[in-house]
């Protein structure tokens, strides 16, 4: 079983800030599929921190096309919806042809706090992994309803069943990777077992990761766009068919 | 073999066709051997399985099963099973295929928004008012 190493500061700790030399090599990559009621100001947030947002606009019928062209650095469009394991890859690919020595997922939907970034990126900076993962469990889950909840720790009980890797949070959406990581880890799964996958290939390319703390806020937005938990159903059998065939 | 009837001779008929069907579209390149051998075999069985019922009888009590009728049934529930794996599989991987292509062509067209005649940082203000 791989036991996550996680830090123990808490989520409030200080923003740590970042050298220029890391903030222009990091990019962000944000999966983006109708979101065009938060996008913008996801966006400007993130910018803030790192100039680098390629969003990938995963053929969306709203105006999230038009709000990524105006605020973000990058934008990609998938001319059709292909899911948000299959934007994320395309970002990252974007990235790493971009020369990116760091790689951010961050979602669309706001739930995110930029100034978990910095928090996430530090122990890839230091060398103690390469790949931190977010914890919403170590750090803060605003308004989390309980049968999200509940799905949530049954994720984390499935991942260390069938992945042996003992996680407080696998479904997290906000991660940071290496250069190394991100060329090593490709997501095959184009839907949302893209996470479960993330895990196994962290496992089979025994890359060193870390779990750490951050803040996650739920909104009436972020939990009507979030998946439903029967969705969870439909995830497991993906990956596990996938698991059973790639 | 006695007087056929006319439910044999419409499936014998129907069967006749479609193995013809298979063969041509297995010589001239339209499918693979490998699915023609297949389909022309499963025509081949379900006609002689139509003409002498008696046959999968037989062949059903050598498997200890009771009726003919039975052992139609579970061998089409196990085809029918493969089939849906065999078609899902080819589905995932046209999937992936179209997840590539998809791929290729958003990053080929990325919009980048420095090289672009509007900043983003000027954009971004505008979003802001």
């Amino acid at each position: 079983m791989i036991r996550a190493a996680a830090t123990t500061e808490p989520a409030e700790a200080d923003v740590v800030s970042l050298p220029s030399s890391v903030r222009d090599s990091t990019f962000v990559v944000v999966p983006a599929f109708n979101e065009g009621p938060a996008l913008g100001a996801v966006i400007r947030e993130i910018r803030t921190i790192i100039p680098n947002v390629v969003v990938v606009n995963d053929g969306s019928r709203d105006d999230t096309g038009s709000i990524a062209r105006r605020c973000a650095t990058y934008t990609l469009t998938h001319l059709i919806n292909r899911g948000q394991g299959a934007a994320i890859q395309t970002g990252i690919d974007f990235a790493l042809l971009k020369g990116a020595a760091y790689i951010i997922t961050f979602d669309a939907d706001g739930q995110h706090c930029v100034e978990d970034i910095p928090r996430l990126l530090r122990p890839i900076l230091d060398g103690e992994c390469d790949i931190a993962i977010g914890s919403r469990f170590l750090g803060e889950a605003t308004n989390l309803p309980r049968t999200r909840r509940l799905v949530l720790q049954a994720a984390v009980l499935f991942t260390r069943v069938v992945n042996g890797v003992r996680l407080t949070d696998a479904h997290n959406g906000l991660r940071a990777f290496s250069r190394r990581a991100a060329e090593k880890i490709h997501i095959r799964q184009d839907r949302m077992a893209h996470a479960s996958e993330i895990i196994d290939r962290i496992k089979e390319t025994g890359l060193a990761f870390k779990e750490v703390p951050v803040r996650i806020r739920y909104t009436d937005y972020s939990m009507a766009k979030g998946q439903s938990s029967r969705g969870a159903f439909r995830i497991v059998f993906h990956y596990l068919v996938g698991k059973m065939v790639d | 073999m006695g007087t056929l009837t006319l439910f044999q001779i419409i499936v014998v008929g129907v069967l006749g066709m479609l193995f013809i069907g298979v063969v041509v579209a297995g010589i001239r390149g339209w499918s693979t051997r490998r699915e023609a051998f297949l389909w022309g075999t499963l025509c081949f069985v379900a006609a002689v399985a139509t003409l002498r019922p008696n046959l999968t009888t037989d062949l059903a009590k050598m498997l200890s099963i009771n009726r003919g009728a039975d052992l139609i049934t579970y061998v089409a529930i196990i085809m029918m099973m493969i089939g849906f794996w065999t078609t899902y599989m080819r589905l995932r991987h046209l999937r992936r295929e179209l997840t590539s292509l998809v791929r290729h062509i958003a990053i080929l067209e990325a919009h980048d928004a420095s090289s672009s005649d509007a900043t983003a940082d000027h954009a971004m203000s505008e979003e802001r008012a």
